[in-house]
This record gives C-alpha cells, structure tokens and sequence, in this order.
C-alpha cells in the first residue's frame, strides 16, 4: 500500500515538472496530504522542490499536523478490565484483557496487539476475527497483580449509595496510565424501575433498546478445549466492603425533588425557548442563546441538577435468569479502560491533551463497550456447558474489545483534512486570496466532474440542511463592522458571554460541527465514499468550507514564568526581585495600610490583622479597600488585568486591512460601546423604538457589569418578546433579586484583594474539534468524524446503522438528541443518500433515501462558479456566495413568518408567493428552526 | 469557570474536613424563563436559602465548631473572608472556609470526603476525576504535607474543583494538574523548610522513640499538639489569602483557557449606509457646533442621533404622525387602486422623482415611509415636506405644499411622476376611520413617461404578487419584500464589481446579467433597477471593493 502510494505521488510530481500549472495544483494539493500518510524522507525532499515552484498555490502550513501522534500508538496500550463487586461475594475480576491470550495454531501465542497497524493501513482487528475460518481460541490466565489495586481504585474504598452510573479517571504515576472507569448497578429482570417523569421515561426505553449491530459482526465459535474456568479465576478475590450512605446533608438527596428539577431543566434543553422572531436585532441569537442554556444548565449556582440519563444501569435482564431482585440490586459492575501512556515526555504530553481534549468522544466509545460486554454475559448464560460458555464470552468481549481499541486508534491516527478552509479562512486572514482561489478551483472541477447529476448540488442541499452551523455565520450583524466593512465580524455578544458566565466553547464547537443547532436537537455526520483518492479529497476540502465551526484559541502561561499565580507562597521561595509585579511584599508594609484598617480593626480577628494588611494591600489598592462597602467592581481595577480575550476580538476580521475605509468609522465607533446600536429593521411596519435611556453612562471601556446586564436583558427580551403576547411572567423579578443578593452578599464585607496578574500567551487551540473531527481520507469508515472520505463503503454498510442508533442513546454532545443522521456521498457512483436513525427499512436494500435537489442551492452554486469562470477576483465570489446563502437565511425567515400562523401549509401558495419551491422546503424548513423552532412542530 | 475550589484535610481527630474555599459568584442575569412555568428548582432554592438550608449550614457548623481544631481551621469563624472580583466580567471570587451558597455546601462536604476516604489513588497522592450528576463532579488531587508533630510525619490533604459541567471539567484536566501541581508543590516546600528547620531544633523520632509508649494515654497525649494548622505548618501568615488569589486565578484562567471565534455575517448594506448616514451627520453637527457653539443646536442633534441610533427613516415615525395615514404597502395599494399603485412604485424601483403634492403632510409623510421600503436604504433621499420645489438630484421623494407651483423640465421630464392630493369637500368633520381615505382624498397620477410600467422589473412583479395574495400578513409581506430586496442588492454588487469596478465590456455585462435572472421579460427596467440600486451601496462597500480589486486582479495576473 505506501509502495503504491510513493509511485503515485512521484508521478504527480513528474507531470509537475512538465509544466502542467493545472496539473501541479493537484499533484500539490494530493502529495501534501498524503506525506502525511506516508512520511516518506525522500518523498517530501521532492515536495519541497515542489513547493517553490508552486509558492502562490501554496499556503504554508505545517504540513504533517493532520495527526497527533508524534509515534505509533500501540494496541496493547489499551487493556480492559470488567469486575464484579456483589455484596455476598465480594469483588471478582470479570475481564482482564491483560490475562486472556489467543491461542491459534497457526500463529502461536499470537496476540493479535502485537501488531499494531501501521500508519497506512487500516486497523483491522474485528475484520480480522471474523474473515478467518476458525474463531480465535483463548486462553485466560491469572490476572495481573495490579488488579486488586484496581478494583479499589473502581470501586473506592467505602462502597457509594449512588444508584446511578459513575465515572472516574485515574493517573496511575508508574508505569504512567491512565484508567477511566464507570461503575454501573445491575439490572436483572424485564421490568423497569418507574420513574414519575415522561421524559426521563423514554430516555430509559430507548436505553433499553438495543442496537442490533452486534448481530451483523461474525458470531465466534465455540472451540472445543477451554484451559480455565472463568468463574475459578475469578473467585480469589474476597475483598469486600458494605456499602455505606455517604454523609451528604440532606436536601440535595431528596430524590422527588431531584426528579422534578432534571425533569424541567431537561425538558428545557430538549426544546430550545424560541428565539427572536419578528426582530432581525440579534444576529447570533441562535447561537448566543445555545451557549446561554448551556451555561446555566450546567451552572454550579444551582446547585446539583441532574440533567438526564442518570439512570444508567448494567442491564442484565434476561427470560432465563431468575433472581432475586432484592440481593442484585447491590451488585455493580465496573468497566475499566487502562490506558499506558507513552514513556516520552512530549508523546505522553500530546497524547493525555487529545484524549482530555476528546473525552466525550472516548466515553461515547466506552458505552458501546459496556452495551457489548452486557450482551455477551447475557449471551453466554444460556450456555450450559461451562467451558463453552467462557469461550463465547471472552470471543464476544475480546471481539468488542477488539472494535474499542480500532476507534481510538483511528480517532487518534486518522489523517485529517490539513486545511480546513472555513477555519483556515478565519485564522488566516492575510491567506484569504489564496485560500479563495484554491477553494473554487477545486468546487468548480467538482461541478465539472458531476455535472449530469448534479452531484455537487445534492451533496451541497444536504450538507446545508444538515450541518445548520453556516446559519449563524450568514445572520447579519447588527453590529457596526469594526475593520474591513464587508467581512463578517467576530460575535462581540457571545464573546461577552463566554466571559461572565463561561460554557465549555468544546461543547459549543462539536456542537457547530455536528450541526446540532436546530430543533429538534439532530447530529449529522459526513462521509464521502470514492476510490479515486483525489476526487474525494477534492469533495472534503470543499466541504469543509460549508461544514462550519467556531475556531477555538487557547491562552496559557508562558513557560518558564517566574510568578505563577497558581504559586500562594511566592513570596517565600522565589527571587524577591520579581516580587514587585505581584501587588504584596513591601519592605515596611503596615504604615500606609494601617489608616485604611483603623476603623474596622476591633471587628477583626487577630489571625485577620496577621493576615491582611500591608502584605496584600499597597497603595493602589487602599481605594478598593476604603470602598469596599461599595460593591460596584472598582474602575482601577481594569488598568492592571490583562484581558486576553480582548485581544483577538472584532479585530481579526473575514479579511484584509483597508485602513483608509475602515478607519474612519473606527474611529468614530470607538467612543461608544457597540452594543448599544442594535440595529432594528423597520419594513412596513415600524414598531416603537426601545429606549436607550441607561446607556449613555456606559463607555466602550467601563464596560463590565453593566454592559453584561445590559446584554442579558438585550437579548433575552428580544427572546421573550416572541414567546407570547402573555408573557406576563416574562421579568422574573425575585429570581433576580435572589442572585443579586448573593451575587452582593455584603453583610460581612469580605476583604477585596486584588486578581493576580497573570500574562497569558494566546495560541490557537491544537486539540480541538474543528482540527480533529473534519478528516481526511481514511483507510477506514470512522464513526466520530463529522467528515471523512473512506475507499470502500463495505464497512460503512455493517456498521453505521449501529452507529447512528448509538449516538442518539450515547450522544457525545452530552445532551438529548432526537435523531442521527449520516449524509453519504459516493464519488463512484455520484449519489447522495441521507441515512437516519430512525428509518431502519429502505426501499430496495439502500442505506439511505435519495436527497433532492435544492434549486436554491443548485443556481446559488452555478451562479457563483459562473462568476468565478468569468474571471472575476476570487475574493468576490466569495463574498458572493455569502451573500448568497444569507438570501436562504432570509427565505427562511420569511418561511417561519408565514408558518407562525398556519396549521396546514400550501406548497403552492409558498412558491407562488414567496418564491420557495417544493424542493427548498426541507433546507429552509432546517434553516428555519434554528431561530424558530416552531417551525418543526407545524411541518411534522 | 464555573466552579469552585476547595482546600480539604484529613484531620487525624475529626476525619475530613473543608479547609477553605473559593467560589465565583456570576453577575445575576435575568433567565429566560418559560412563560408560566417557574424557574426549575426555585422553590427549591427559596427552602434552603429560608429554611433547611440555612439550619442545616448552621448546624452543621455549629456541630462542627464545638467538634473543631486548629488543624480543620482556616479563617476564624469571624472572619468575614476574602473577595476579588474581576472588574471586566463582573465575576466575584468569593473565599471562606465554607462556601457560602448553601446549595454547595453539601457538595463541597460530599467531594472532600470522597476525595480523602472513599477513593483510592495509588500512591495516595495524585489526581483523581469522580462524581455523579446528584452531586457535583470533582477534580481532586491529593496531597502530603510535613509535619514533625503528626503520625508519620506527615498529613494528608487534597485540593478539590467542583463543577456541574462533566465535560468541561474531564477537558480541563491537564491544565488543572498543571497549576494545582505547582500550588501544591509550592505548599510542600514551603512546609518542608519548616518540618527540616523543627526537626533541626527538636528531633521528634528520637523524642518518639525515647518515650514510653501506652495505648491508654496516647491518643490524648497527641490531640494536644497534632493539631497544627496549615498555617503554623508552613510559617506563612498570609496563606489562606495567598490560596484565595492563587484559587482565583485559577478559576478565572480556567474558564478563559480556551475562546471561541465565532463568526456572524457581515453587515447588510441597509445596515452600512445607516451607520454611514448617522455618522456624516454626527460631523456635521459637530461642524456646527464649533461654528455657532449653540447649545440649542447640540441638543437637536442629540435627538437626531438617538433616532438615527434606533436607525429609523431619518424623518417622522409613523406611529408620531397625527391624522389619516398609510399603513402598509397593501393600504397604499387598496387606496390607489391596483394600477395607478404599479405606476407609482414602478417610478420609484426606477429612481425617478416622486412627488406628493397636498395639504397634509403626515399623509405625505406616511405615503413616503411606506413607499422607501421598496427601495435600498441608500437610495432614498427625501425631502418630506418643502414650500418649493427640489431638484431631482437632491431628493426621489418630494413632498409638496398644493399651490407649489412643478417646474415645466419637471412635469414634461419622463423621470418624475406627480401624486395630487385633493381633499375631498364636506359639510362638517365626522371622525372618520383612517382606513377611508378614499372618504377624504383624492389622489391624482401625472406622468410624462411614455414607458409601459406593466412589463418589469421582476422585483415588482413578484411584490405584487404578495401584496394581492390576503393570506399573508402583513408581516410576511415585509419579509417578503426584504428577501427580494437582498436579493436584488446582491445582483446590484455583483453588476457593480463587474462593470464599474472591473470596467468590463458590454458583452461581458450581458453575460452577467443572464446569469443574474434580470434578463428576459421587463429586462430593460431591470436593468435600469440596478443601476438605479447601484447609486445606493455603502461607501464603505464601494471602496472595499475598489482597494480589494487590486489584490485581487494582482493575483490573477500572475
């Protein structure tokens, strides 16, 4: 396969050198993404001579980043442990993959970890299984030595009265591994613990509906000489503990009042509260108000509430098996996944921030495992003869096992797309021509090459209506441009947002990716399917241009920084030199602080006099001291913190500088806040114009509080004025003032002390989603990537199914999502087909239904290649196609206007009077929902 | 980020206990609750702050106080805590030794004891993710630190982060390891020099060693002095303000460790030329300013810009003008009749004048509001009311006093179209609904244009076709009428880029006009709408495209 791979490429490089420049971009844009995949010396020698030729197709980059690893991630570096802790006897090892060797004639003692894949190849571990004749025989021997430390680490010392699943992560020091493992209580038996909400209630039915993949993979025989009985092996482990309520304080055990708060605030993430409808003021109010529920959701200030599927039980049930429910009930299960991590420093480095980064990914993964693992015990108790029914389960489990360590491998190995172009075009502003030109050379050979189909437009229809992530980035801003006045400007709102009630932005751009911004909540994945490598890269890159996301920006300390302000005892073990920058430590400290304490001392504490004064407080804080019973967060407080965020902020726009346009209103604008000009949109019918009234005392710079309440109430009332006409109950005035009192909590006036400086580099993020789940062409389907060109769809047929009815059991966006679906191009056969998980049956064995064709999206794609063919500067058609696709942002509109007050809806008076044909319905219906999600409920 | 950090210790007598602990507190913000549902958990929350929740939070220190030592003390009990806030977000970081929402005092109970005697780490000092959704999920890390005076020289300790948000708290993982690392590093050493400088001065294991060992005794024998606090251990008086900014900092690092960039679309042209517009006006008030320093002068352009800031039309609301008026694009239509309406908007998609004359200018005006929204915001230029008349280039709409006398150019000029409102004489003034203008007026059409208005532009073909279409409201229509105006700015830009940025052939342009839809049936008053339109882009777009060109025609020519 590389001896393949390194002929082809040295052939691109020859019509190069032939002086093909149509030829060289490909041969360009080919050999870099597969040096990647190859990492041949001599190759990229030849690339670089490439490169010089080629500058001004070429956007520098580092080439290789499409992979995390830095070496071979080995196989065996994933071990499973399954263990029993039942009250009667105690804790069993159940599964150790550590212990379980493969015997086969052919291959003695050939553990099939040894052979890690190499990087060109697929891992094959399942496929392998189950292509040979005879099944895998296997041999399980004692467990390993650690397992007992293990077990305690699983399971804890002291036995939890939590009824629902948990998860821990463990850092094992020496050998360096991490373990993740989720302990579950059992079920046995058909019938489900009532719960008294519907919709907790269904997310336990559709737990319990198993997906039906496991059928599909080759069923392992039994062979005939079993070496060692499970149960036996298992038994020597007598550790037991009683289980014991743990000393929580009681209200937050109230289990009825838990129901009733999950209930609500899932039902409340489940459907999104309607967004601005009428008012055009909000541009990112979709995405503003995703990022908002998230926030709160998940906001400690109110306290514990759990938000759905806490019920995860290990399910067990089966017709044969009677038990008494009473005594299992205190039987748990705990499934264990043992990563080694790499011994060098910077591979273990790299390697803990992917999979930190990526958990929610790795997790999704485990409970596939753990659904496995169940269905194999079950299976394997209606054996009778004991040796047999070892054999089944450690065939079954090793099988599973076998899927878990292929995922993450390919997760962690899979070649990427190197340049996504949306995010590339935001990051890289100065490359935008380039980018541009690139970008529609390459659409354009695509609509050349299926034209009679109209591939690139069925591709393009579904990938607009499914991954919705484009929506926000086309709503106009209502917000004066800062920079270059017809690029599109960073969202000042969410960015203010992030800052005062902080959401997790990974959660917000896996959300972006998958597309989950509509109502109901769906996922939607892409994979191109196609044995010319090249096409199919060609269809990823353009796609990645559609398929969009939030580019995420890391901030860390410098290495090396002397003050860390994670440090509390600087100021006894570093240099004292470096001491001034830190606002304590002065040489004779009590006698400019002391005034500022004279009033309040005989209410202090001596350990506080000890404490306090002079140390933490100089001169410039006095203030802050004195006015401490004012709350208001002191203005001089603003000159010494660093605001890193600010940087980046609406200044690096969607292209180059024009200072001599921009500058003006800069300038201009400078002086007052932004927010503060919401635009409203007055068509026919003026609405009265809201007052301003508070917003002449607020500056650009005195923003804080202020501008951050100011904001809420913006939005939110935009967001409440299209609930109802009602909506009376609307200004929750004592919720309100009950934060506000904590938020003030004045009564003991606490000592203000200054935020520690810190110095922040700001870099962009490296293990984010937008780099890792747009792939590239992969040896092999991959079930997490929201894009990715695969060879052969044989595997993609087994498995996919499966896969969607996982994510919608396991979503690893964590939150409720209503259906999966998968968008299948096939560049052999130039079709795309929309599979989902909730059709099963197809017409005709086809995984998926045919997608139609949008004539909005079809003469939107002529058109602006047309434009292109016309030789007009890449950068407009661009900015054309933006354009573009904002006209179906404001058809949608239209669309959610004219359904608010129908029941039933007329396909032809919607073309005849607003232009929509029947074929547009489907996009401008999903495009509709993200900013009224009524729009779903009339249209089902 | 939303979290909490909290310094928690085995303490030898009492088992575990919270140290200290730092909170961030987020400005209040108004929820967008569900009209009739109250917020979840609210009534919840009213008990504790009320009720149990408070009794509990004193019980429980009251248990704990009497049941207290050195060694599970922070901050006396008096001591009012510590609090910083950060000055951009309004997020306070609020220390005490509890926390002081009472909702998290038994989370931050229940992570301590998890994290110092039920789970196990190997070693027992290291990181450890657990939780569960009923409680809150942890990073905790544990930890030792000297102490001659206690069992095996040692005690244990552990620094807990608590969050709601599962994911977030799993991915910011290394970097919690990475600070709290240092700040337990930073702990230990310090209290080694300590244990070091102690153990100089009194060797406790020969101390140890050398005494008589009784069962009976020991455990009272101990309790006296093994209680030391973090404090005494590491000789650093201002440590738990210290811990206070280092916890801080790092829940306020912690959740700007990462940011996002997100995009939304760049501003429509209506947007660009109203901001464009409010600021050419704020210049010119400024200029008379300096001029005349009248203050009278200021305050009228204060209240020009409050308008031009809610960006309405620049002249008269509809809702501020007194007596009959148009409301809508469909009332103007009904009142003018279907085919004297298509000749007035059709002169005015062509960017011809457009005159009202008559008596009540809040008629006029209303006529004019209703009228713009056909056109881009740039393209209108009204002067509302005048007692003379204005020429062409200074305004398409012009509103007229009846005995304004039109200039001969003007009537006979195919470029202008007149609306004569003639009020229509009655005995005496019954309150007559504003709907029945008919009742009032009477409208007459003048034009000197010889031009069939019924065959284009498609822009307003397809308005009519809206407007005569009664299912839709009128709110529809609007969104209508935006969609194609969008719609037809976008085919403006591209004719602009094309023909007057890039100066291409007639040819060249007719090629684009096909492909933009403009040509075919009403293709000449297509074609004259976008040039028309084309006078209406923003300043600012026009140059953007002007300077953007070289670059781009540089690129192409290499």
């Amino acid at each position: 396969m590389p001896f393949d791979l390194e002929n082809l490429l040295i052939d691109k490089v020859r019509t190069h050198f032939l002086g093909e420049p149509d030829e060289c971009t490909h041969a360009c844009m080919h050999t870099h993404s597969l040096c990647s995949v190859t990492s041949g010396i001599l190759l990229r020698m030849k690339i670089k001579s490439l490169k010089k030729t080629t500058a001004r197709w070429f956007i520098p980059e580092d080439a290789l980043r499409n992979s995390w690893a830095s070496a071979e991630f080995d196989l065996a570096q994933i071990r499973l442990i399954v263990y029993q802790d039942c009250e009667r006897r105690g804790r069993q090892v159940l599964f150790d993959s550590k212990a379980i060797h493969k015997l086969d004639a052919s291959e003695p003692t050939a553990d099939e970890t040894k052979n890690p894949p190499n990087r060109s190849g697929a891992c094959h571990i399942g496929g392998q299984a189950s292509e040979k004749d005879k099944p895998p025989t296997y041999q399980y021997t004692r467990p390993a030595s650690d397992v007992n430390m293990l077990g305690e680490m699983m399971f804890g010392s002291v036995s939890m009265s939590y009824k629902g699943s948990t998860l821990k992560i463990h850092h094992i020091r020496s050998p360096p591994q991490l373990m993740v493992s989720k302990v579950f209580s059992t079920r046995f038996g058909s019938s489900t613990s009532g719960s008294t909400n519907t919709l907790q209630d269904s997310f336990e039915s559709m737990s319990q509906t198993f997906p039906s993949h496991t059928s599909s993979i080759g069923v392992c025989r039994v062979p005939s000489a079993p070496l060692l009985c499970l149960a036996r092996s298992a038994s020597f482990f007598a550790a037991h503990s009683n289980p014991v309520d743990m000393p929580s304080r009681g209200h937050s055990e109230d289990g009825d009042s838990g129901i009733a708060r999950s209930a609500s605030l899932s039902s409340l993430l489940a459907t999104p509260l309607p967004s601005p409808g009428s008012s055009f003021s909000s541009g990112c109010a979709s995405s503003y108000q995703r990022r908002w529920l998230r926030s709160q959701a998940t906001s400690l200030q109110h306290g514990p509430m759990p938000r759905w599927s806490t019920e995860e039980m290990f399910n067990l049930s089966d017709e044969s098996c009677s038990s008494n429910p009473a005594m299992v009930r205190r039987k748990k299960i705990a499934i264990s996944i043992i990563i080694s991590l790499p011994e060098r420093e910077e591979e273990n480095h790299n390697f803990q921030e992917f999979f930190f980064s990526h958990f929610p990914l790795f997790e999704s993964h485990m409970n596939k495992l753990k659904t496995a693992i169940e269905r194999a015990m079950i299976v394997c108790r209606r054996i009778a003869e004991s040796s047999q029914r070892v054999q089944v389960y450690l065939c079954r489990v090793m099988e599973a096992l076998g899927e878990f360590r292929m995922t993450v491998w390919n997760l962690y190995m899979a070649p990427r797309i190197s340049e996504p172009v949306w995010l590339s075009m935001i990051s890289q502003s100065t490359e935008r021509n380039l980018l541009c030109q690139r970008f529609l050379k390459e659409m354009s050979l695509l609509m050349e090459h299926g034209a009679k189909s109209q591939f690139l437009s069925a591709l393009l229809t579904a990938v607009l209506t499914h991954h919705l992530a484009w929506v926000p980035t086309v709503m106009p801003s209502s917000l004066p441009p800062i920079k270059p006045a017809c690029q599109k400007p960073a969202s000042q709102t969410v960015d203010l947002l992030a800052k005062s009630h902080p959401y997790n932005p990974l959660w917000a751009q896996l959300g972006d990716l998958y597309g989950a911004l509509g109502s109901p909540v769906r996922v939607c994945r892409t994979v191109v399917v196609g044995r010319r490598r090249e096409l199919v890269q060609r269809v990823l890159y353009v796609l990645s241009y559609f398929i969009r996301c939030s580019d995420l920006q890391e901030h860390v300390q410098p290495q090396g920084q002397m003050n860390n302000p994670a440090n509390p005892c600087t100021s006894q073990t570093t240099d004292p030199t470096s001491e001034s920058e830190r606002t304590n430590e002065k040489t004779d400290p009590l006698k400019p602080s002391l005034s500022v304490f004279e009033t309040s001392e005989k209410a202090l504490n001596s350990d506080l006099g000890d404490a306090i004064p002079g140390t933490f407080v100089d001169q410039n804080d006095e203030t802050l001291l004195t006015d401490r019973k004012s709350t208001n967060p002191s203005p001089s407080m603003e000159s010494t913190t660093v605001r890193p965020e600010c940087t980046e902020m609406g200044q690096e726009c969607f292209g180059e500088d024009s200072d001599s346009v921009g500058g003006g209103l800069e300038h201009i604008l400078a002086n007052q806040s932004p927010l503060l000009h919401r635009v409203q949109f007055h068509i026919g019918s003026p609405r009265e114009a809201e007052n301003d009234g508070q917003a002449s005392g607020l500056t650009g710079a005195g923003y804080g509080r202020g501008l951050d309440r100011k904001l809420h109430q913006r939005i939110l009332s935009d967001i409440r004025r299209n609930e109802s006409s009602d909506s009376a109950l609307g200004d929750s005035d004592d919720d309100e003032t009950s934060q506000q009192e904590l938020y003030m909590s004045t009564e003991q006036n606490p000592f203000e002390l200054p935020l520690p400086n810190y110095q922040v580099e700001s870099r962009a993020s490296v293990n984010h989603f937008g780099c890792s789940l747009l792939g590239g062409y992969c040896p092999q389907y991959m079930p997490d990537f929201a894009l990715h060109g695969i060879s052969s769809d044989l595997r993609l047929k087994q498995c996919l199914m499966a896969d969607l009815e996982h994510t919608v059991l396991h979503p690893a966006l964590d939150e409720p999502v209503a259906e999966a679906l998968c968008i299948v191009a096939d560049t052999d056969r130039l079709s795309v087909q929309v599979v989902t998980s909730q059709r099963r049956v197809c017409e005709g064995g086809r995984m998926g239904r045919d997608v139609m064709v949008s004539n909005l999206i079809h003469t939107l794609i002529t058109s602006v290649l047309q434009l292109y063919a016309y030789n007009i500067a890449t950068d407009f058609c661009v900015m054309h196609l933006e354009d573009r696709l904002q006209e179906v942002y404001f058809k949608s509109r239209s669309l959610a206007e004219y359904l608010r007050g129908q029941t039933r809806v007329h396909v032809k008076e919607l073309g005849l009077a607003l232009g929509i044909e029947s074929s547009d319905i489907p996009l401008l219906a999903a495009v509709a929902s993200t900013h009224s999600p009524y729009v779903a409920q009339i249209l089902l | 980020m939303n979290a909490l950090v909290a310094l928690c210790h085995f303490c030898e007598l009492h088992g575990p206990r919270t140290l200290f602990c730092t909170e961030a507190v987020h400005p209040p913000s108004p929820s967008p609750a569900q009209p009739g549902s109250a917020i979840p958990g609210d009534r919840d929350r009213e008990g504790d702050r009320e009720g149990e929740g408070l009794t509990m939070r004193a019980n429980s220190s009251a248990t704990q106080r009497a049941d207290m030592c050195e060694g599970c003390r922070s901050l006396p009990a008096s001591h009012p805590g510590f609090v910083s806030v950060d000055s951009e977000t309004g997020i306070r970081y609020l220390s005490h030794q509890h926390p002081r929402q009472p909702q998290l005092f038994s989370v931050v109970r229940q992570a301590c004891v998890r994290s110092l005697s039920c789970e196990v780490c190997p070693g027992r000092e290291g990181p450890i993710f657990f939780g569960d959704e009923q409680h809150g999920f942890v990073f905790s890390h544990t930890f030792f630190i000297k102490d001659s005076l206690a069992r095996g020289f040692q005690r244990w300790y552990s620094i807990v982060v608590v969050a709601m948000d599962r994911i977030y708290l799993i991915n910011s993982w290394p970097f919690l390891l990475r600070h709290l690392r240092l700040t337990i590093q930073s702990l230990q050493n310090t209290a080694l020099k300590v244990f070091d400088s102690e153990q100089c001065v009194c060797p406790q294991r020969a101390v140890r060693m050398n005494s008589a060992f009784s069962p009976a005794v020991f455990p009272h024998q101990r309790s006296g002095n093994a209680a030391r606090s973090l404090t005494s251990l590491t000789q650093h008086q201002n440590l738990w303000a210290s811990l206070h900014s280092s916890f801080s900092w790092l829940l306020k690092a912690c959740g700007s460790r990462l940011t996002e960039k997100l995009l939304e679309g760049a501003p429509t042209e209506d947007t660009l030329v109203l901001i464009e517009r409010q600021t050419e006006q704020e210049e010119e008030m400024s200029g008379w300013d300096g001029a005349e320093g009248g203050g009278s002068n200021s305050q009228s352009s204060q209240s020009e810009n409050a308008q031009a800031k809610d960006f309405q039309f620049d002249d008269g609301r509809q809702e501020d003008l007194i007596g009959p008026k148009f409301k809508s694009l469909r009332h103007l239509r009904q009142v003018l009749g279907t085919t004297d309406f298509r000749q007035l908007t059709w002169h005015v998609l062509m960017g011809n004048q457009v005159i009202w004359r008559g008596a009540d200018p809040g008629l006029i005006q209303s006529a004019f509001n209703v009228l713009k929204a056909l056109l881009p915001v740039g393209c209108v230029r009204a002067v509302p009311y005048s007692p003379q008349y204005e020429e062409a280039y200074r305004c398409n709409f012009l509103g007229l006093s009846p005995d304004v006398p039109i200039p001969a150019h003007v009537s006979s000029s195919e470029f202008s179209v007149l609306v004569d409102v003639l009020n229509v004489e009655r005995g005496c003034v019954i309150p007559v609904s504003d709907d029945d203008l008919l009742s009032l007026y009477q409208f007459n059409i003048s034009s000197a244009n010889t031009q069939p208005t019924d065959k284009g532009p498609t822009l307003l073909n397809k308005i009519e076709v809206a407007l005569s279409n009664e299912n839709l409201s009128v709110e529809v229509v609007s969104l209508c009428l935006l969609c194609l105006k969008e719609e037809w700015m976008n085919k403006v830009k591209v004719l602009f880029k094309f023909s007057k940025v890039d100066g291409r052939g007639k040819e060249d342009t007719q090629k684009v006009l096909a492909l933009l839809g403009a040509t075919g049936p009403g293709e000449e008053d297509n074609v004259r709408l976008l040039k028309f339109w084309m006078t209406g882009l923003s300043k600012l777009y026009k140059s953007h495209l002007m300077t953007a060109v070289r670059g781009g025609e540089r690129t192409l020519s290499q």
